[in-house]
């Protein structure tokens, strides 16, 4: 962090204790405390909002039930005030972890929609279970926290006491985002097919922060119970969700101090506003507005530089294994009733580089993705070495030592370059950089790069997780001739040091001249296998590639 | 139950889905054109139902058509509003990622909400009937002239609306510009244009929606959420980004929700309607229509 950015919250944290202390009274006080409590949901809201770039509409009914949970253990079953918050927070996690499986994979509209059915539901529990929840009345009469006989008064000790939870939430948000940990999570964000070619495990991280920003927002209802010591089914209304929301995205995206700010903010207009009544509201939904128009960072993002920290181990790329082929064996694939790729056969020796082309959607790419894990086989089977990999999740293949870069480059726009190296794995990312003819631009915005040079990134990136073979999708599309030869020597160079290199390309000046072996495809069938030699006489080849002028 | 009263429920059913598959068929046009969601196609039906009590004085009683006249008014209105919306919540957004586009359509349905609340009041108000007086008695049957009047003018925009998209110039290039915005700017398309009037489209819809709905339902400034979140769910139930199945969907929601209604209560059919949406989502998120076969491989 650098330094003026850690003076600007201390000179920021000490004014709050002064004002806190000094200046706010009772009133004041309960302002505070709101803006405390809302804080530690928004900072859950943040892993899964701002982090991953989902939109959960859930978080409102987590916050919700943690309410819940926390007033009825302690009116119904006695419980004192660590236990009382304890459920409230293990209530949210454990409903969290029931539908994370089946609402973590769907697409982020149906995952807004989801976490929203399922919000819907809970608040219709809560308003007609009368005989638990006291129906549209709700629960009353929640004690006061209180540790170890202690009671922990309203105004300034409850105040204290939120705020110290604020700076645990916030310790705890940056043990789950700091250093390498949020480069991947960035990547996941900005980039998901592209993390999971690179071997992130997008799935463990996705299920972490749900259950995490679920038990954040559980901790925060719970504490609310208690500072309220009303529970109505306001707790889980539409309006808690915007609100929480709103914080993030005023305060920022991305930096947990930004939901603090957020909160601070938003909890605090309508105190100074009052006298626009009605109309605040509409003020406030124009903010919102206003801030994912012009803030794209929000408030956090005005702050000085944030430095990512960079790991000190300057590891070399592991060596690529020598003795794994890729073999595809017999495989089909079909979308709907049109057969994507039928009976293809295919390999590649370490060393070896292999060029695939075809016309376009004669399932190139298809057969990449296959590969790849991004779609599954219908029939046939893929070998890497021993392993078989038919069937294997992205990632586990990634992890085998298969990568593949996009025909439409994948990367992470608000990292650096060698950031963007650094969340694959902790490797020596100048040296890296410097193969693939971007050692000048380490410090760069990998979202300013031209797409060529966009497409040199994913094969640096590619050779950061140490892959034995790379897939590359139209790796010299867009480049220029000196840029093309480059990149040639770079290919050229990898394979003799063993790399497996699958090539996909249109560009036969470009492909011929370096591959070993070509494989032509079309309509989803082997028509022509060869050497470039063999390929450009093939009749078939000539007929179905290069249409019916010989070249 | 007997046989007349169950008619009178599909009817009811049926004029419902039909007004939500106005809101439907909107909120999917938003969705084909940028292929973002629409969180304040609701909050824009309630707009439609406020603009069509605002302007119903200029109409008055004029033979006895009260509504049906200020259809056409309201669609205008809220079309223009379209044309605005598209330029608060989509164009400044849309270099980034679509949950942006999310988020803007959220902030914009709580300032309608607000705003109509500030203005109006929260409590609910009548809207204009579309046909004033009773209806005929057939076979024992009371048709209302306002179901009668809300099923066949919603008929109508829909098949206006599939007309205007499969068989006009302008329709297909809208529809081009939703399936490849750069293949269809090459060939001379502007997709901007193309993108501002699918909002304005699904804005006048989701605005004549509101006139449907605003006599029988009243409008109040909190409904919005609820409209948004039947048409999002006939969109799952008839397949993402069809707007066959947008219609059938709303269609389907409609029935259940006024037949379970009937027989047991509103909440219960709030609920199993939530309940069978997470299942589908769960077990077949493609939605009820058989898949079809993708054409880009």
């Amino acid at each position: 962090m650098s330094d003026r950015r850690s003076l600007l919250l201390l000179v920021g944290g000490a004014a709050l204790t002064v004002y806190a202390v000094a200046f706010a009274g009772s009133y004041g006080h309960d302002v505070l405390t709101r803006a405390g409590i809302y804080a530690i949901a928004a900072i859950g809201y943040q892993l899964v909002f701002g982090r991953l770039g989902a939109l959960s509409l859930a978080q409102g009914c987590f916050f919700g039930l943690g309410a819940y949970a926390a007033a009825l253990t302690a009116l119904d079953l006695g419980f004192g005030f660590p236990f009382t918050v304890i459920a409230g927070t293990a209530l949210p996690v454990l409903l969290a972890a029931l539908i994370a499986i089946p609402v973590l994979r769907l697409a982020s509209h149906y995952f807004a929609l989801a976490t929203l059915g399922i919000a819907q539901l809970t608040l219709l529990a809560a308003i007609n279970w009368t005989e638990v929840t006291g129906g549209a009345n709700g629960l009353f009469g929640i004690p006061q926290i209180s540790i170890a006989g202690l009671q922990i008064g309203f105004g300034l000790p409850l105040t204290a006491f939120v705020w110290t939870c604020v700076a645990v939430s916030l310790w705890i948000s940056h043990r789950l985002t700091a250093g390498r940990r949020s480069l991947a999570v960035e990547t996941l964000r900005a980039a998901p097919s592209a993390a999971a070619a690179l071997g992130i495990d997008g799935a463990a991280i996705r299920f972490r922060f749900f259950l995490a920003s679920a038990g954040f927002g559980g901790f925060a209802g719970a504490l609310q119970a208690h500072a309220v010591g009303v529970v109505s089914p306001d707790v889980l209304s539409f309006h808690i969700l915007v609100l929480l929301l709103a914080m993030t995205v005023i305060g920022g995206r991305d930096s947990p101090l930004g939901a603090v700010l957020g909160a601070l903010l938003l909890v605090h207009l309508p105190e100074w506003f009052r006298d626009f009544a009605d109309y605040y509201l509409v003020a406030y939904g124009a903010a919102l507005l206003g801030a994912i128009i012009f803030l794209p960072n929000g408030l956090a993002g005005l702050l000085p530089e944030r430095r990512t920290p960079r790991s000190e181990a300057k590891l070399p790329a592991p060596h690529p294994r020598r003795d794994a082929a890729l073999s595809v064996e017999h495989v089909t694939k079909h979308f709907g009733g049109v057969a994507a790729l039928d009976d293809v056969s295919i390999s590649v020796a370490p060393g070896e580089i292999v060029g695939l082309i075809g016309p376009n959607g004669s399932g190139k790419t298809t057969l990449v993705n296959l590969i790849s894990g991004i779609e599954k086989p219908g029939s046939g089977r893929i070998h890497f070495g021993n392993e078989d990999l038919t069937g294997r999740s992205p990632e586990r293949i990634a992890r085998t030592g298969i990568v593949r870069t996009f025909q439409h480059p994948q990367i992470a726009p608000g990292l650096t370059l060698g950031d963007s190296l650094e969340a694959v794995g902790p490797c020596d990312t100048e040296a890296l950089l410097a193969r693939v003819g971007l050692g000048e631009r380490a410090g760069d915005l990998a979202g300013s790069l031209p797409p060529a040079a966009q497409k040199r990134l994913e094969i640096a990136r590619a050779l950061a997780t140490g892959a034995s073979l790379l897939a590359l999708d139209e790796p010299a599309a867009g480049m220029n001739d000196i840029e093309r030869a480059d990149l040639a020597q770079l290919l050229k160079a990898l394979a003799a040091e063993g790399h497996a290199i699958l090539l996909v390309d249109h560009a036969m000046d470009f492909l011929l001249p370096l591959a070993d072996r070509v494989v032509c495809l079309s309509a989803g069938r082997i028509v022509a296998e060869g050497t470039p030699k063999e390929i450009v006489q093939d009749p078939r080849a000539i007929r179905a590639y290069f249409g019916e002028s010989p070249l | 139950m007997t046989s007349l009263a169950l008619a009178q429920i599909l009817l009811n059913g049926l004029a419902l889905g039909a007004a939500y598959a106005l809101i439907a068929l909107g909120f999917v046009i938003v969705i084909n054109a940028v292929g973002a969601v629409n969180f304040a196609q609701g909050e824009l039906v309630m707009a439609g139902g406020f603009a069509a009590i605002a302007i119903a004085p200029l109409v008055g009683d004029a033979a006895g058509l009260p509504g049906l006249l200020l259809l056409p008014l309201v669609m205008l209105l809220m079309g223009g509003l379209g044309v605005g919306f598209a330029h608060l919540a989509y164009f400044p957004l849309r270099k980034r990622p679509r949950v942006a586009v999310f988020v803007s359509t959220i902030a914009i349905g709580l300032v309608l909400q607000h705003l109509a609340n500030a203005v109006f009041g929260a409590a609910p108000r009548v809207g204009p009937p579309l046909i004033a007086g009773d209806g005929p008695v057939v076979g024992g049957l009371t048709l209302s002239l306002q179901q009668l009047g809300v099923l066949g003018s919603a008929a109508l925009l829909v098949s206006a609306t599939g007309l205007f998209l499969g068989r006009t110039q302008t329709g297909r290039r809208m529809r081009a510009v939703a399936q490849d915005p750069e293949m269809a700017a090459a060939i001379g398309i502007r997709p901007a244009r193309m993108i501002t009037l699918s909002f304005a489209l699904a804005v006048a819809l989701a605005g004549a929606a509101g006139l449907l709905l605003s006599n029988q339902f009243f409008v109040s400034p909190n409904d919005g959420g609820l409209f948004m979140l039947k048409a999002y769910i006939a969109v799952t139930i008839g397949g993402w980004g069809r707007l066959d199945g947008a219609v059938l969907g709303a269609l389907l929601i409609g029935l259940f929700e006024t037949l379970v209604a009937a027989f047991t209560s509103y909440l219960v059919a709030e609920a199993l309607l939530y309940g069978v949406l997470l299942a589908m989502l769960a077990f077949r998120p493609s939605g009820l229509l058989p898949e079809r076969a993708r054409t880009r491989v």
